[in-house]
């Protein structure tokens, strides 16, 4: 049981990691399909949308990572992203 | 039929990705095999590798079933969750915001760790052992399962990226068997970064080809999605240590 626990948790872990980074992502993806498929708009534009925004997500995800750590140093307090 | 150029990308991305994960698991099986022989070793992995083929004979001709467009967007959309996943956290690895990884650390620790459990427990050491050697195995082996069907099923490459798994399970082999101890010079989180970028690349293009998006340039987008992705990756870990500097100070 405990080795089916852990394959368990590391096929969640795998894809949902950091909830937030993962909700970002499905927000993106959700975005272009209603821009495609409810906006019309052109799928090379809806295209466009899921790469720039996907590049946003990396970005203000290790941001946020790395402002959660310097907070957690600067009050001396183990966590953050450094605990992963 | 596939040209070099459609299969080079999954073949490289798979083969990457495996080196990580085996050298990960290698260090377990190293661990196992340096304080109880090879015997519990060798069987726990046969094990896990039995599981791996079992699920991969089970799940390929399940994916012939699905429809090729939801098949890309599914598979896309886990590459995404995945690949920037991987991507964020080598980021902050290289701007020292999380400790890297350490194979040698990790070899003591399990060492440790397999010591203790056979005190605890008051079982046999060479059954924790195998069933150690065995989880490493499975657990890692899990991903490489998902790396080699993510980059391979969409465009019929699955064969070649079972390839690139193949040759990185035989180089990290051969390596340890000459080696014998941990593979702790490998750059690991320069593969991670690099992984992270290829599999991110990967999950932009099956998403939009599974939202209906025809990439301009084809197969060549993909490598385009890369370089921005590397060059995103760098920007992002560069910004990441302002903070940790700033906190430091």
């Amino acid at each position: 049981m405990t080795i089916l626990r852990d394959v368990l948790a590391e096929l969640i872990g795998m894809f949902v990691g950091d909830a937030r980074l993962s909700a970002a992502i499905l927000a993106v993806v959700v975005l272009v399909a209603l821009l495609i498929e409810v906006g019309h708009v052109l799928p090379l534009i809806g295209g466009g949308v899921l790469l720039a925004g996907c590049l946003a997500v990396v970005v203000t995800s290790v941001r946020r990572g790395a402002r959660r750590a310097a907070a957690a140093q600067a009050g001396g307090e183990p966590g953050g992203p450094a605990s992963e | 039929m596939f040209t070099w150029s459609t299969a080079a990308p999954a073949i490289s991305a798979a083969f990457l990705a495996s080196l990580v994960e085996v050298v990960e698991a290698f260090t377990i099986v190293l661990a196992v095999a340096t304080l109880r022989g090879w015997r519990p070793a060798a069987l726990g992995t046969a094990g896990a590798l039995a599981v791996l083929g079992a699920i991969v004979v089970i799940l390929g001709p399940l994916l012939d079933r699905v429809p090729l467009h939801l098949l890309q967007l599914i598979v896309g959309i886990l590459l995404l969750l995945f690949g920037i996943g991987w991507l964020r956290k080598a980021a902050l690895r290289a701007a020292g915001v999380i400790p890297l990884h350490d194979e040698d650390a990790i070899f003591a620790a399990e060492t440790a760790h397999l010591g203790e459990e056979a005190r605890r427990r008051k079982t046999s050491l060479d059954w924790i052992a195998g069933i150690t050697a065995f989880k490493a195995v499975l657990l890692e082996g899990l991903e490489v399962v998902f790396i080699v069907i993510a980059v391979g099923a969409g465009r019929g490459l699955l064969g070649p990226a079972s390839l690139g798994a193949l040759a990185a399970c035989a180089l990290v082999l051969l390596v340890g068997a000459i080696v014998h101890r941990p593979l702790s010079r490998v750059p690991e989180n320069t593969l991670k970064f690099g992984v992270g970028v290829m599999l991110s690349a990967f999950g932009v293009f099956w998403t939009g080809e599974g939202l209906g998006i025809e990439w301009p340039g084809h197969d060549l987008a993909l490598f385009i999605f890369a370089i921005l992705f590397l060059g995103t990756g760098l920007l992002a870990a560069a910004l990441a240590r302002r903070p940790l500097a700033e906190a430091v100070k």
